[in-house]
């Protein structure tokens, strides 16, 4: 049998395509982490895809070299879903923003922590709606005024995607920052490599619309404790930690992805409508 | 946020210096391109011309090591295990220190402190190694670094007054009004 030597390099996975995001903007990093985990975890581009919605951080796919769907605002999740469904073959990643996965796409994001498919979700947050120029974001901190549209704040308290990813189901829980994009690839590779729903939340700042985000590489530190494989302990270190505890795996889970199984079609019509007759 | 700080000092072999060397001018060069295109995209013509020359010279960097490393087994590190005490590599610019408003004067700050930052690691690796040919081929290196930091030095003392000044944005974003 012929040995298949696959040597991957990060550059391999970017496509021709130049991004056209703000110079200095965090997505730019998890755009190479991702690249540099897809290397490592040595996966042809032919059997890997990334999904994802809407915004600036939701173009991923066309600057990569795999599998691509650029879809609807929010729905990344249900047709990822799909997706390694039905092609469980696949490594499926889901990419987007906090508005796209928390606020048009928030249900979806609880419901695919609870079906636990095997995909991993990066999720850039900014704590802003960047593409539409600058309005507060689910992330968004209640007293941000940056915006014409909120010129007093939301005065709504932020939704807290990892508290609300490990209550749902999600499998695998980490937080990193876009400052260190070799840490960043090395948590992907681990949740690509663990089954189930993995959740992995990016501190990635707008420069433009938060240019005060800036400062966020000097306030992340790398997180004291190691991953607990316990839901309850874990809740607990989310709930009183600040948000900018990263670079290490908060939750890992050991309850099994969903896979579904189908029986076997002949794929004729009077089949398929003796299976849904009632 | 790296934990072990080792400057190099780890790197004792041939082929280990050169898988080293492979990865950092790789990613030297990637990030010099990734740079000019974000500045070419936003219309920064004159700060894209600085990063799109390092490429260049970076690339050529790379030919040279290629041709070294070609009958070389070099042992695989993952991005994590390089010995530097950088998150990347020491010449690779942070992504996150550029901005669109980036003058000259600020990119060739920037990309001489990466340039110096290269040159110290093989200084290291040479002033660590026990082995003549990685001491030699370290200073080699260094010596190669040492070329561009200078280069960039002669475009810092041409900098003039314009160069110094950070680009204006006629347009800018509502919260930073």
């Amino acid at each position: 049998m012929e040995t298949v030597v696959r040597n991957y390099k990060a550059k391999d996975y970017k496509s021709e395509v130049k991004p056209i995001w703000c110079p200095g903007c965090g997505d730019y990093t998890v755009l190479n982490a991702v690249t540099r985990a897809l290397a490592e975890l040595a996966l042809p581009p032919h059997e890997v895809a990334i999904v994802s919605g809407i915004g600036c951080s939701s173009r991923i796919p066309a600057y990569t070299n795999v599998y691509g769907f650029h879809g609807v605002h929010g729905r990344a999740l249900p047709v990822a879903t799909g997706l390694k469904l039905a092609r469980p073959d696949l490594t499926v990643l889901v990419t987007g923003g906090d508005g796209d996965g928390f606020s048009i796409g928030g249900n979806h994001f609880m419901h695919a922590c609870r079906r636990n498919v095997d995909l991993t979700y990066i999720v850039m947050d900014n704590q802003v709606y960047g593409m539409t120029k600058g309005q507060a974001s689910p992330t968004t901190a209640p007293d941000w005024e940056g915006s014409k549209l909120t010129p007093q704040g939301t005065g709504i308290n932020p939704f807290q995607p990892l508290v609300i990813g490990l209550a749902s189901g999600a499998n695998f829980i980490a937080r990193v920052s876009s400052s260190d994009p070799v840490n960043m690839a090395q948590i992907i590779v681990q949740a690509v490599r663990h089954p189930g729903f993995s959740l992995v939340q990016v501190l990635s700042p707008c420069v433009t619309f938060r240019p005060e985000q800036s400062v966020w590489r000097d306030y992340v530190r790398t997180a004291e404790v190691d991953y607990t494989d316990d839901a309850a302990r874990a809740a607990r270190r989310l709930m009183t930690d600040d948000g900018f505890n990263v670079g290490k795996v908060l939750f890992k889970g050991s309850r099994a992805p969903y896979r579904p199984e189908f029986e076997r079609s002949s794929g004729s019509i009077a089949e398929l409508e003796s299976r849904f007759m009632l | 946020m790296k934990e072990t700080q080792t400057d190099g000092t780890e790197v004792q072999t041939v082929p280990q210096l050169l898988a080293h060397a492979l990865a950092l001018e790789t990613e030297a060069s990637e990030r010099y391109g990734e740079l000019a295109d974000q500045m070419e995209i936003h219309r920064k013509t004159a700060v894209a011309a600085i990063f799109r020359r390092l490429e260049v010279a970076e690339k050529q960097h790379l030919a040279g090591l290629a041709a070294l490393c070609k009958d070389v087994e070099l042992p695989h590190y993952a991005p994590w295990d390089f010995k530097w005490s950088s998150n990347e590599g020491p010449e690779t610019i942070d992504i996150g220190r550029v901005s669109y408003q980036l003058s000259v004067r600020e990119a060739v700050l920037l990309a001489l402190e990466h340039e110096r930052r290269a040159t110290q690691f093989y200084v290291d690796v040479a002033a660590a190694a026990k082995a003549p040919d990685v001491i030699a081929l370290a200073r080699q290196f260094a010596d190669e670094e040492r070329e561009h930091s200078g280069w960039l030095q002669n475009c810092l003392a041409e900098c003039g007054a314009d160069d110094s000044k950070a680009s204006e944005d006629p347009d800018p974003p509502l919260c930073q009004e």
